[in-house]
């Protein structure tokens, strides 16, 4: 996975969050405002029904004042007259209110002009009827109201509320719509917008699953990863422990078989020096024989000089012979070298607690005669303490003084100091001096079999540092070596502070 | 009965063959050496055609032994020679150039009686078998069977 890809699906998680927010606003916004506006569609339709409601009580008190006059015009009954006052009285409150109620409809406010001018019309022909009652005269009465019917005034009044009626049944049929409407688009907002913050939300849970399953098979992937790399590891480890061990079964063979020619090249060489020695004793008392002497006779040995081209003879004889058995000797050496260095590589290190402070005091009193010769110091400072092979940190450590004594500039007194600390599990000692030092381009090369640095004044085979090296590897450890030239050196090593014996039979 | 006391020298390398008998001639010891140059030669001469080593019943015998041969190791030799019951009381003399202590130590344990490293240095190496030619008019050898 791609940091690309994380940012990207980072950026669509805000920004599907910020949208999930935006429809909840926008949701809510328009909820309330739909709702307010259902709520004010309700409030016209409410008025719409009470404006209905009030032509039509109108139009009940007009009727009312009608029958009651009727009534009393044939009665003549005090009820009747007193029933007309009370309807009577109530039709202009009720214009008034119908009036209050419709004055927002122009069409409205048109037909009212005409129901009040019939109602005024009808008012005084009721007026006029009463009077006429009042008076005696019920004949006349009677006249006025027939008159009255003539001339058609509650027709008009019917009619004038009829349109009212209708005016405002169709206002409520409008406005009911719109509130349904209002209702409707309230209702499929909501929900479209639950709907969409639903979606939005399965979207978010998609995302994240997925980004969880990416993260889980990341985590997979990097624990098969681990597990591959240790097992990648050993392999290795393995592959290299058996090079390592063919190597050292190589060299121990080889030179094992190296020496076995090696024993009668130098005894035929020793046979043959004998034999040159003989020759060249025949010859001298051949030569000096008188002629006619027995030339057999057996000379003393070394008793013979021999003279002029024989004595040449002789010299070259002896030097070709010199040459053999000094190569022989060194490469004995060498073989040796390798011998006990591959011997050191198989054997079995027993890990023992050691005062290293004791076993380095012990090394330096056995080398303190050098020391004592080469004018040098040996500061030993506070050890940490290990478990380790005693032999193997002994050779480790007498070889690194030994050289610290040995490499120490001609004319200037010696001071070798030994340092130790801890760090980690693993014990740090430091073993500098002040001596020749040696070249950087050097450091690699004085850890490599057979070969040394510097000015060759002094005896040795180049085995030294690298048998040391080849011990602290096997004790787990490294080491390294900081010098300038004429400036000394300090090598450090670096050991495992408690030494398993468990980690090298492994290799076995 | 005395008898004289035949020398087996089992060394494959005939440098070194030469080398050791001239030095125990040298040291003035006169047995015959009957040497050998493989392991298998020298089992056949040592046990017989049946293994048994009843060939050598009643035979002085010294053996001089290499551990490197080409065909088997000298320390499987040696283990069969003290396992058999007519050879067991032979003195083993095991001249070989494996100085491993672990090596010599598995010698002795097996019964040889003297282990010698061949050096490179002559010298030492002469002086070490004449010394075993010293060795070999002092030590009283048994015959092989008893």
């Amino acid at each position: 996975m791609t940091a690309e890809g994380q940012r990207r699906r980072a950026f669509w998680q805000i920004l599907l969050f910020a949208a999930g927010l935006l429809v909840l606003t926008v949701i809510s916004a328009g909820s309330v405002y739909l709702v307010n506006k259902a709520r004010e569609d309700s409030k016209w339709v409410v008025h719409t029904i009470e404006a209905e409601n009030q032509i039509n009580n109108l139009l009940l008190e007009v009727r009312r004042a009608e029958s009651a006059l009727r009534g009393y015009l044939l009665t003549v009954g005090p009820e009747f007259q007193a029933d007309y006052e009370k309807a009577a009285a109530a039709i202009i409150p009720a214009l008034d209110r119908v009036t209050r109620l419709t004055r927002d409809n122009p069409a409205q406010r048109e037909n009212i002009e005409k129901l009040s001018a019939a109602l005024e019309t009808r008012l005084g022909q009721f007026a006029r009827e009463i009077a006429a009652i009042r008076q005696g005269q019920p004949d006349m009465a009677t006249a006025l109201a027939r008159e009255a019917a003539a001339q058609g005034a509650t027709t008009m009044i019917g009619n004038a509320a009829r349109a009212m009626i209708e005016e405002e049944e169709r206002l409520f049929r409008l406005r009911s719509a719109n509130a349904d409407h209002s209702q409707t688009l309230a209702a499929s907002m909501t929900g479209i917008g639950s709907g969409l913050v639903v979606v939005l939300a399965l979207i978010s849970i998609w995302l994240v699953r997925r980004s969880g399953s990416a993260r889980d098979e990341a985590e997979a992937r990097l624990r098969d990863a681990n597990l591959n790399l240790e097992a990648v590891v050993d392999e290795r480890t393995a592959d290299l422990r058996e090079a390592n061990d063919e190597i050292q079964r190589f060299a121990y063979i080889i030179s094992h078989d190296l020496r076995s020619p090696l024993v009668n090249i130098m005894g035929f060489t020793s046979e043959l020096e004998e034999l040159g020695g003989d020759v060249f004793r025949r010859i001298g008392s051949l030569a000096h024989a008188p002629a006619g002497e027995a030339p057999l006779a057996p000379a003393a040995p070394g008793g013979v000089a021999l003279e002029g081209a024989d004595k040449q003879l002789a010299e070259d004889f002896s030097e070709a012979l010199g040459f053999i058995k000094s190569s022989i000797a060194k490469m004995d050496r060498l073989i040796s070298a390798i011998l006990n260095l591959t011997r050191e590589g198989r054997r079995d290190f027993q890990p023992v607690k050691i005062d290293t402070r004791e076993l380095i005091e012990a090394i330096v009193t056995t080398l303190a005669h050098q020391a004592a010769e080469a004018q040098a110091e040996i500061h030993v400072e506070p050890l940490p303490d290990l478990v380790s092979d005693r032999l193997a940190l002994e050779q480790i450590f007498s070889n690194l003084i030994d050289n610290a004594i040995k490499y120490l500039r001609p004319g200037v007194p010696g001071e070798i100091r030994i340092r130790g600390r801890t760090k980690l599990g693993y014990a740090i000692f430091e073993i500098s001096d002040n001596g020749r030092g040696i070249d950087p381009k050097d450091h690699q090369r004085i850890f490599d079999l057979f070969r040394r640095a510097g000015t060759q004044d002094k005896p040795g085979q180049g085995i030294g540092l690298a048998h040391v090296r080849a011990l602290v590897r096997r004790l787990g450890g490294t080491m390294s070596v900081s010098s300038e030239l004429n400036a000394g050196s300090t090598f450090t090593i670096t050991l495992p502070i408690a030494w398993n014996v468990s980690n090298r039979n492994r290799d076995r | 009965m005395t008898q004289p006391v035949t020398i087996i020298m089992i060394e494959d390398d005939e440098g070194h063959a030469r080398l050791i008998e001239r030095n125990i001639r040298r040291s003035g010891v006169n047995n015959e050496i009957v040497s050998f140059q493989n392991g298998t030669d020298a089992m056949k001469h040592l046990f017989g055609a049946d293994g048994s080593g009843v060939v050598q019943k009643g035979n002085a015998l010294l053996i001089l032994l290499d551990l490197n041969l080409p065909d088997m190791t000298g320390i499987d030799i040696l283990k069969h020679i003290k396992e058999n019951k007519y050879l067991k009381a032979s003195p083993v003399v095991v001249l070989t150039t494996t100085d491993d202590s672990q090596e010599i130590k598995r010698c002795y344990e097996l019964g040889c009686n003297v282990y010698i490293t061949k050096p490179v240095n002559y010298e030492n190496f002469a002086n070490a078998i004449r010394q075993l030619g010293l060795f070999f008019s002092v030590i009283q050898v048994p015959p092989a069977a008893t």
